[in-house]
């Protein structure tokens, strides 16, 4: 299991790196003089040149990655274009909400999920199998920014139950967890509906094994069958789990522009909006750099959870 | 003997190539909800490339003191917009920019990621090794970021969304085709096959490509309903489709600050990405059980 | 046992009364249009919704605008200077005599010294407290001020180089901050976190791109104006949609530009919708160095195809009036325009025959940079798409580019000829005619130009130079007024802008707000208001 352990970490290495290249090249991908996409446009001619040094734009392409390869790895990810403070500070902050977010939306999508899941796989066919199986089908299909703002439609501007929009942080905890209430339901839907469906494929798929009717047969079945099917998904489950969890968090842009929830997905939408490329830079390599991790993470808990992995 | 692909949910079976696909095609006619979904995209597709001919109206004609008119209104069945525009003739021209914002990167990460799938896993060794270990990289982030990243980038406009799209997908399909490629090549009848001094033109055509199409076409077509999704969704952002086009997620955008004086009609773009969404989740479905077998 | 229920109950009456006398002010939240917080480090950012909120209610500058009344447009009364003259031997020069006991909100006392550093940091760009960032916001609206010095603790002068009349007008967009604040951080930016102003209300909590929560400055120098809410905080709520659901949900109390097809609703929900009319243009100030809008017929042409009563009825609800020019009609510079225009698409069409365009030769396509939202900008993508909608049916091609408010302003100062705007023909962008620099020096003089000020167009036209020079020159308010008029009705003939609407400044506010009077100005007083 070490040994895949680290031959998974090594691997992550050029991942990321490929993933840093891609995130420098935006910089020269956009339209334009690369250093107006990283500086105002009424910088002093002593803020160009400085940040002309820093960044090494009359240098070779390869030389620039290094530069900036070189702030990334000290934490310096440069300053935004638009408040003029440091992207790390923005970018820790708007992570914490979006953290919050992503796991509470994940509680419930997972939760829901495997259980209706399973429920569907063990009534395959009678009424419940249908119910569940349609309700995942809806969830995937949802684009998941209308259903937050019919949910704000409802529940904010007729019911006045929950609040419309932001993060309440003034207001305690209790404040918080009620805004966070329809922007977890509206983010939950699309991992619900895609973790009912593979849980559901993957129970059903056990299930049809032959020794396992063999043990229904002789009469062995709710909590052993159920154990058996559970250990024997969970490698599918783990990975699908941790898809989505990636999901919630990287994908939430759409989610958190609806309700104005101040996480990184905000903070991306403004940073397209102003065209703050170094806010863009920092939030999206922090994003891939926690899904690298992630996935290997997910990789290395599936290889403890069903070895054969580990030999592929 | 089946073939499981880790991750995607996706399992197919190898066989001779005429009946199986027979037998597929037996199997979808007869299951009535596929056919259903399979019908009501037929109209979906088929409204939307005769939007020109169906609308009532110009989609980009209006008059704004008509603006927000209801549902049933006597002219303008599905209300107007914000400014006045008919909302069925817009919904039928929108359905062209979304399904083809959504299905062409699809289609080109069908063609691409096959191909370069399929050579990876064929191939193997070093090639193998570059090719996925690059898809790897864009498979690091997650599908909404990559497309932003790229649209943020390269600026609004339907080419950048197109171009960002396949970029998101061509990794995912990559993916599969290199696995499945695997497993088939691994399969007894393809060493027969070389063992009898078949060239490789040959164990390609009749045997490979046979038997792989199907999972990654299955695979393909459960990502159009998220990519339908995306292209909408990128347009609600302001990075797609530009005003004054017709597009549903730029309705969606536009129409929200109007929810408050009529829920309904703004409610009407998302209902039709929805529904679009819908159909070809359940039309996939409907393949993939078509092409399993179960004993 | 009856006698102690009676001193409970009196004690509880009296615990009641005694808080209530305390918190009776309540707590003022305002959901703005900005995206973020404005600049908190003195001279604001995000347009004028800067200065409403953040920049006149944390600082002030010498002058002030008397904000208190609706029914006349604001006049200039005492703000840090108590009175202020011309100098009668050197007409280039101000006397300011400051006002005396005044603290900023660190304790540190108010002197000419303040000014003087106030001054430097957006004048001096070698001196160690330049703010680079704060003098980008603001240093246009200043090109008369070309120097300053104190003759006493309590006496500054300000050197003109040639004598203006505009120098009031200029002084009220100069905020004072502290020095002894600034010089504990030696950081502009650090400085924005820990502000340090005369003013009303000061900062105790800043999150960046969440909330700005203030308090009232119990030291105010002006009694008249000491602030009755508790607290105020402010929001940034760039989407109008939310902004209505954060109003109607009870999580603000007052927010600036509702959409105006709710306006009925929160009406009948029982808000308050509050108009008046202000010193406001929405615009798209056209381009004159390059085709299409480099002819005189094509901008005139453009002018006549907006349909500007259909805007303001239809889509706006009446929340705006048509312009036809700088200054709106009953407003003294508006003058006597020879054009009148109006929504006339035929008219159009023959004025782009008559300059050379037809069915053989179509007008070059021109972009045009708009904004999502802002001060002023009212609801600038639905209006943008109608003009776009009007102007093809004309014949006149135009492509929107919308980008974040701060960041339109922030290109449109650089001006049209960067290597990011070279594409561009026209920014949409709402101006303000406050006073004759603001409606027209920084525009139509040819010393305007970029980098100067914002004469961006450019608008070369020395018989408009003449007329300014002398409305600079002249004291007399009535004189400088007729002067005015002529330059507008030159103005309006020549069409530089797209002249589309007046807007009335709506604000919805819950029932609970009370006291609060809108004038006819951008900015607003807060001090007046209470929530209960």
């Amino acid at each position: 299991m070490w040994a895949y352990a680290i031959r998974r970490l090594l691997l992550a290495v050029p991942t990321l790196i490929g993933a840093s290249l891609v995130i420098f090249a935006m910089v020269h991908l956009a339209p334009g003089d690369p250093i107006a996409a990283v500086m105002p446009a009424d910088a002093t001619q002593a803020e160009i040149e400085a940040t002309k040094k820093a960044y090494g734009f009359d240098k070779p392409l390869p030389v620039q990655y290094l530069y900036w390869l070189g702030r990334v790895a000290h934490g310096d990810l440069g300053r935004s274009i638009a408040t003029r403070r440091p992207v790390i500070e923005d970018v820790r902050d708007s992570l914490r909400h979006s953290l919050a977010l992503a796991v509470s939306s994940s509680l419930v999508a997972f939760g829901l999920g495997i259980g209706l899941g399973l429920l569907a796989a063990f009534r395959q066919g009678r009424v419940l199998d249908k119910l569940a199986s349609a309700i995942a089908v809806v969830g995937v299909s949802v684009p998941h920014y209308w259903a937050g703002i019919i949910l704000i439609i409802i529940f904010s501007v007729h019911l006045n139950w929950l609040p419309a929009m932001g993060a309440g942080s003034e207001g305690g905890l209790a404040e918080y967890l009620r805004h966070l209430t329809l922007p977890t339901v509206a983010l939950s839907l699309i991992p619900l509906g895609v973790i009912t469906r593979v849980v559901r494929s993957a129970a059903l798929d056990i299930l049809a094994q032959e020794f396992v009717l063999a043990l229904s047969a002789k009469g062995l079945w709710h909590r052993t069958v159920f154990f058996h099917v559970v250990k024997n998904a969970a490698p599918q489950i783990l990975t699908v789990l941790g898809l989505q969890f990636g999901f919630q968090l990287g994908g939430s842009v759409l989610v958190e522009t609806v309700f104005s929830w101040p996480g990184t997905g905000y903070l991306l939408n403004l940073a397209i909006f102003q065209r703050d490329i170094p806010v863009l830079q920092g939030v999206i390599l922090v994003l891939a750099a926690f899904f690298v991790l992630l996935n290997l993470t997910v990789d290395i808990l599936q290889s403890l959870v069903d070895p054969r992995i580990a030999r592929h | 003997m089946a073939i499981a692909v880790a991750g995607s949910g996706v399992t197919a079976v190898a066989h001779p190539p005429m009946s199986y696909w027979r037998a597929v095609g037996w199997r979808l006619r007869r299951d009535p909800i596929t056919l259903a979904a399979g019908g009501l995209l037929a109209l979906i597709v088929l409204a939307a490339v005769l939007a020109p001919i169906l609308a009532p109206h110009d989609p980009n004609a209006g008059s704004i003191r008509l603006r927000l008119a209801a549902l049933g209104t006597a002219d303008h069945w599905l209300g107007t917009d914000e400014q006045g525009r008919d909302m069925l003739s817009r919904l039928l021209h929108g359905g062209r920019m979304t399904l083809l914002a959504g299905l062409t990167p699809v289609l080109v990460a069908f063609v691409v990621g096959t191909v370069l799938g399929v050579a990876a896993g064929f191939v193997g060794g070093l090639p193998n090794h570059l090719i996925m270990r690059t898809m790897d990289i864009f498979y690091a982030f997650p599908a909404v970021l990559l497309a932003i990243a790229i649209s943020g980038s390269l600026g609004p406009g339907l080419w950048n969304t197109l171009i960002s799209l396949s970029v998101v997908f061509i990794p995912r399909v990559v993916r599969v085709a290199e696995s499945v490629t695997v497993q088939v090549k691994s399969l007894e009848f393809i060493s027969a096959a070389r063992a009898s001094g078949a060239g490789i033109g040959q164990i390609m055509r009749h045997h490979l490509l046979a038997n792989v199409l199907g999972p990654i076409l299955v695979f393909a077509s459960t990502q159009v309903s998220l990519s339908i999704i995306l292209a909408a969704g990128l347009s609600f952002l302001g990075l797609g489709v530009t005003p004054p086009a017709a597009e549903w997620g730029l309705m969606l955008n536009t129409l929200r600050g109007s929810i408050y004086v009529n829920a309904w009609v703004p409610a009407l773009p998302g209902v039709a990405i929805f529904l679009t969404s819908m159909t070809f989740n359940l039309l996939s479905d409907g393949l993939r059980d078509a092409m399993e077998i179960r004993s | 046992m009856r006698r102690l229920i009676a001193v409970t109950a009196v004690a509880v009456l009296a615990l009641v009364f005694a808080t209530s006398a305390f918190a009776q002010g309540g707590h003022l939240r305002i959901g703005m249009t900005a995206s973020d917080i404005p600049y908190t480090g003195g001279q604001t950012d995000n347009g004028f919704e800067g200065f409403r909120f953040v920049g006149y209610q944390i600082y002030e500058p010498l002058i002030n605008w008397d904000l208190t009344r609706g029914d006349r447009l604001p006049p200039l009364v005492p703000g840090l200077a108590e009175s202020w003259e011309v100098r009668k031997d050197n007409p280039a020069r101000w006397v300011f005599k400051l006002r005396k006991n005044v603290k900023f909100h660190d304790g540190s006392p108010f002197n000419a010294d303040a000014v003087i550093f106030s001054f430097e940091s957006i004048k001096k760009r070698d001196a160690p407290h330049f703010d680079s960032y704060g003098s980008a916001q603001v240093s246009f609206r200043l090109t008369a001020l070309k120097g300053i010095s104190k003759l006493d603790d309590y006496t500054v002068e300000i050197d003109t180089g040639a004598p203006t009349s505009f120098v009031p007008y200029q002084i009220v967009y100069m905020v004072i901050v502290s020095p002894t604040q600034w010089n504990k951080v030696k950081d502009w930016r650090k400085f924005a976190e820990q502000p340090s102003g005369t003013g009303p209300f000061k900062v105790t909590r800043f999150v960046p791109r969440e909330r700005l929560e203030l308090e009232p400055n119990r030291q105010y120098w002006n009694d008249k104006r000491m602030p009755k809410v508790d607290k105020l905080t402010l929001f940034p709520m760039p989407e109008p949609t939310t902004r209505l659901a954060a109003l109607r949900s009870g999580q603000v109390d007052w927010i600036e530009v509702p959409p105006p097809d709710s306006i009925a609703q929160l009406k009948g929900a029982g808000f308050q919708v509050v108009t008046n009319s202000y010193p406001h243009n929405w615009t798209h100030t056209l381009r004159l160095d390059k085709e299409p809008w480099n002819n005189k017929l094509v901008r005139k042409a453009a002018n006549y195809a907006i349909d500007r009563v259909g805007i303001c009825k239809s889509l706006l609800n009446d929340m705006c009036i048509p312009a036809t020019g700088v200054a709106y009609k009953g407003h003294p510079w508006f003058g006597n325009p020879k054009e009148v225009y109006e929504y006339n698409p035929n008219k159009a069409r023959e004025l782009l025959k008559q300059a050379g365009y037809g069915p053989g030769k179509s007008v070059p396509k021109a972009v045009h940079l708009i904004s999502t939202s802002g001060s002023g900008q009212m609801l600038p993508l639905a209006m943008n798409e109608l003009i776009q909608k009007n102007l093809k049916e004309v014949g006149l091609e135009v492509d929107l580019q919308p980008v974040e408010w701060n960041t339109l302003l922030t290109r449109w100062r650089a001006g049209f000829q960067t290597p990011d705007n070279q594409g561009l023909n026209a920014w949409n962008i709402s101006w303000n005619f406050l006073e004759p620099w603001s409606g027209f020096g920084r525009f139509f003089h040819s010393k305007s130009v970029v980098p100067v000020s914002v004469n961006t167009m450019p608008y070369l036209n020395p018989e408009v130079d003449k007329l300014l020079d002398e409305a600079e020159k002249t004291f007399d308010i009535a004189k400088q007024d007729a002067i005015l008029a002529r330059i507008h009705e030159i103005i309006v003939d020549d069409a530089p802008w797209i002249f589309v609407a007046h807007d009335l400044n709506p604000r919805g506010l819950s029932a609970k707000v009370r006291g609060f009077v809108q004038p006819q100005s951008w900015f607003v007083d807060l001090t007046a208001a209470t929530v209960r």
